[in-house]
């Protein structure tokens, strides 16, 4: 610490006159504020990450997701593309039962269902997080502008999510994915555009509550603005609840992925595990005794849902921790 | 008849976490014998509720009693559930702190008070009318029309909820309540009111009467014996007029001097406490004839269901440099909104002035940004007005990062903060709110305020949820700011033995208007208007049981 401190804040003469001289330590001490603020943030985190550390369900969710992630990322090279070619699948047999060669079995085409999923995990788990980031991110501004702005344009922003909300919103992804051209893309849209709505609601619910906290009035008599109000205050009040819902609103979204694809709405081009429910659909696969093709992608989908859905109980408890020890 | 009788009384929260069991009361013997008034004080923390809680055994599993608490010779801690239940209600009621959180929100008040009559119900009202009678009566009693029966909570004032609280209270006729801060978010002229009306209840029906408050002279207006707690113990007992006039220990002195006696020379313009604040000016400032901050026929309207209310009506005020105004009047009187609308935060009506060093307010925003420079205020509650996630460095920055003074940051916090007395400043920067005391957030608060070098500063209620002993030392920081600054400040309050303690003129609000102004020494000593009289008369005075109605 400097020994000049200057004692009054109104002798802003001295004040700048000492500033000139001690530029360099100045210069030092500003840098000193805001390391605090971020040694402080810091201490934070690595609290936050030994309370998750002791959650026993958030971690095996954790790890779990970690090996779907890293399966999906390394399928190329776990299974090249060329396993998946039918063409080359000619002497491997149909509908085989798990066994020792074929760990999860074979589908109708002679394909190893172990390459399926690793290659639809891929997909499944991109449309379910891009979907979930989209679908936060156009929640999160909705909600903010409709908790913040009171008045006509509150009212406004606040019917256009009611709207959303009451819009069966899987109907509607089918049109917009039916409408739209096919791809993983429009997917994520179908799924992004269709899902915001509670988020939103949510955000706006913590929003209204911040607003008439008195630490917002003095933020206001300080001279801030909206700005100032929404990114300072709004936004980090806002974000625990917001990352709490996504890894929530990530295993909804994988599944409506599934869904339209099972539907045939999907890319049928790319593999996903929506894709094989459908294709062990096209050939009765539950009534012809094939129970491999069935129950391998519906469990992969119940993991990573579940998954995700330990991980961001646990996020919930450490924002929220009335919610803990219950 | 039930006599109340603590006898060695320790109690002992057990907590998991790092800091152990925490002892809250720690070998307590008191008695209330039937029909008698006892006034327990403490500030915060001082186990003051936790002691009385065990009446009822109404403390939460975590913590451990040793000795005894009697009530009418049986062993409290003995008594079956069945038992505690029919003691609850019919022998000893309580009236807790906060009636306003105490109401159901959605349900009619008439119903609430009915369903202690169901729950504790003796023999005497068996059947719904007889209830519904009971609870008419009742209603008279503490002095509410009939036609409130059906009214929900929000319809009532704080001084009418709290006496269906007592009314509650007093359903089963019980011998003894226990009445925890009754008066303290109310203001004077309610305070007497519910005051009188217990004082009345207690000399009429013979009950026993327990209460608990920070505010020593509220205790003895009612109680005849006062009990002193400080840390879970017992600091002083006697009866309330020795304790209070001639207390033995000091920290009893302390508290009762944390509440100024109007009209005692030694406490005008001097607070009374342990800390005081520094004046480093040789020649410390004084009131001047400068004009700072100026009202002229303001008015403030709200539109409401009822038609259009008028909050402020024809308000002409004037802030000098380095003077202390201070606005007095009850809850509802427009205070807050004056105060607001001179910050240029409340709209105000066509024809209303407001001048700052001469100038017009100004109406645009980025204008608005810079006047806020020069004027800062002080909301009523520290703890709310702070950000539970930042740090006192970032609270205290935020002001000057909003208004783009970014230069020499560092140094400016440091100064703000050394300002308002929190030394020594480095070592709070990286502490949060909740780690800090109620005075040192209200001392980040004014901090934050002063690190923009405003010319005024306006305070909403600046001690009101603050401990006696802390009042004390942010009044005086109040004072110290005028006399080294030339700082001038407009504090709002309910309390005019504050005005007494620090302010150099005072204003009287009833109803949005001004009814009395000028020097705190002329109006405080020889009020004019007679609702200047009337709220300096509902002050409570120590020693003597003022409030009491003696045949």
């Amino acid at each position: 610490m400097s020994n000049s401190l200057p004692t009054t804040p109104s002798g802003s003469a001295s004040e700048s006159n000492a500033a000139e001289v001690n530029a360099a330590e100045v210069n030092a001490s500003v840098i000193d504020g805001t390391k605090l603020v971020r040694e402080r943030r810091l201490n934070n985190v690595k609290k936050n990450w030994s309370l998750f550390r002791s959650d026993i369900p958030a971690m095996v969710g954790a790890i779990l997701l970690i090996f779907f992630i890293l399966i999906a990322i390394f399928a190329p090279l776990i299974a090249p593309a060329s396993m998946l070619d039918v063409t080359k699948q000619l002497d491997v047999p149909r509908y085989a039962p798990p066994s020792l060669d074929h760990p999860l079995g074979t589908d109708n085409l002679g394909r190893e269902l172990w390459i399926r999923i690793l290659w639809g995990a891929r997909v499944s788990i991109l449309v379910g997080v891009a979907a979930t980031v989209m679908s936060m991110v156009i929640g999160t501004v909705m909600g903010l502008a409709a908790g913040h702005f009171s008045g006509l344009f509150g009212a406004v922003v606040m019917r256009i999510i009611d709207f959303f909300i009451v819009l069966p919103s899987l109907l509607l992804a089918i049109v917009l994915s039916s409408v739209l051209e096919r791809g993983v893309f429009t997917i994520v849209v179908a799924i992004g555009i269709t899902s915001w709505a509670s988020t939103a609601r949510i955000v706006r619910s913590q929003t209204l509550s911040v607003e008439s906290r008195l630490y917002i009035e003095r933020a206001r008599i300080l001279g801030a603005g909206h700005r100032h109000i929404l990114f300072k205050h709004m936004l980090p009040a806002v974000m625990p609840l917001v990352l709490a819902n996504t890894t929530l609103t990530v295993g909804s979204a994988i599944i409506a992925e599934s869904t339209l694809s099972f539907l045939g709405l999907g890319d049928t081009s790319k593999e996903s595990w929506g894709t094989i429910l459908k294709n062990s659909m096209d050939i009765s696969a539950a009534t012809s005794g094939y129970w491999w093709y069935v129950l391998t992608p519906g469990i992969a989908i119940l993991l990573v849902v579940l998954a995700f859905t330990m991980v961001g109980r646990a996020f919930e408890a450490i924002i929220n921790p009335a919610l803990r020890s219950r | 008849m039930t006599d109340l009788r603590f006898d060695k009384v320790s109690i002992t929260y057990r907590s998991a976490s790092a800091r152990g069991d925490v002892p809250a009361v720690s070998d307590i013997s008191l008695d209330l014998p039937t029909g008698a008034t006892l006034g327990i004080a403490g500030e915060s923390g001082s186990g003051k509720s936790t002691l009385i809680m065990s009446v009822l055994r109404l403390l939460p599993k975590s913590a451990k009693i040793d000795g005894q608490v009697s009530l009418g010779g049986k062993d409290v801690q003995d008594l079956s559930f069945g038992e505690i239940r029919a003691v609850r209600w019919a022998q000893a009621s309580i009236v807790f702190q906060g009636a306003l959180h105490s109401l159901n929100p959605v349900r009619e008040v008439g119903g609430q008070i009915i369903e202690a009559l169901e729950h504790h119900a003796k023999g005497t009202w068996t059947t719904p009318a007889k209830r519904r009678d009971r609870m008419f009566e009742l209603l008279d009693e503490v002095d509410l029309d009939k036609s409130k029966a059906v009214a929900y909570p929000h319809e009532f004032s704080g001084g009418q909820k709290q006496r269906i609280m007592i009314a509650m209270a007093l359903a089963c006729e019980p011998d003894i309540i226990v009445a925890d801060e009754p008066t303290t978010a109310l203001d004077v002229i309610v305070q007497k009111q519910i005051l009188v009306g217990l004082a009345k209840l207690v000399a009429e029906r013979g009950i026993s009467l327990l209460m608990i408050s920070h505010d020593l002279a509220v205790l003895s207006a009612v109680c005849e014996n006062l009990a002193i707690m400080r840390h879970g113990r017992l600091v002083e007992y006697g009866p309330s007029d020795r304790v209070c006039l001639d207390p033995e220990e000091d920290y009893t002195k302390q508290l009762a001097g944390a509440f100024p006696q109007i009209g005692d020379a030694e406490s005008r313009m001097n607070p009374r406490t342990l800390k005081p604040a520094e004046v480093r000016r040789a020649q410390p400032y004084t009131m001047t004839d400068e004009v700072v901050l100026e009202a002229k026929n303001l008015n403030v309207s709200f539109d409401t269901r009822q038609g259009r209310e008028r909050a402020v009506r024809d308000v002409n005020l004037a802030l000098h440099k380095a003077e202390i105004l201070a606005v007095v009047g009850q809850s509802g009187s427009g205070k807050t909104t004056l105060a607001r609308s001179l910050l240029g935060l409340q709209e105000v009506d066509p024809g209303s002035q407001m001048e700052f060093a001469g100038k017009a307010l100004p109406k645009k925003a980025k204008a608005l940004r810079t006047f806020r420079r020069q004027v800062q205020m002080i909301l009523q509650d520290p703890s709310g007005s702070l950000n539970p996630k930042r740090s006192v460095y970032e609270a205290v920055v935020e002001g000057l990062r909003v208004q783009k003074l970014t230069d020499n940051e560092y140094h400016r916090v440091i100064g703000a903060l050394e300002a308002a007395e929190l030394t020594p400043a480095a070592d709070y920067l990286e502490s949060i709110p909740q780690e800090l005391s109620g005075g040192q957030r209200q001392r980040v608060v004014i901090a934050g305020a002063l690190a923009l070098d405003p010319q005024v500063l306006i305070a909403d209620e600046p001690v009101a949820s603050l401990d006696a002993s802390v009042r004390g030392e942010i009044l005086s920081l109040f004072l110290a700011l005028k006399k080294n600054l030339g700082m001038s400040a407009l504090i709002i309050t309910h309390d005019l033995g504050l005005a007494w303690n620090i302010a150099d003129t005072v204003a009287v609000m009833k109803q949005g208007e001004i009814v009395e102004y000028g020097d705190v020494d002329t109006v405080l000593a020889n009020p004019q208007h007679t609702y200047t009289q009337e709220l300096l008369a509902a002050v409570p005075r120590l020693g003597s049981q003022s409030l009491v109605t003696h045949e």
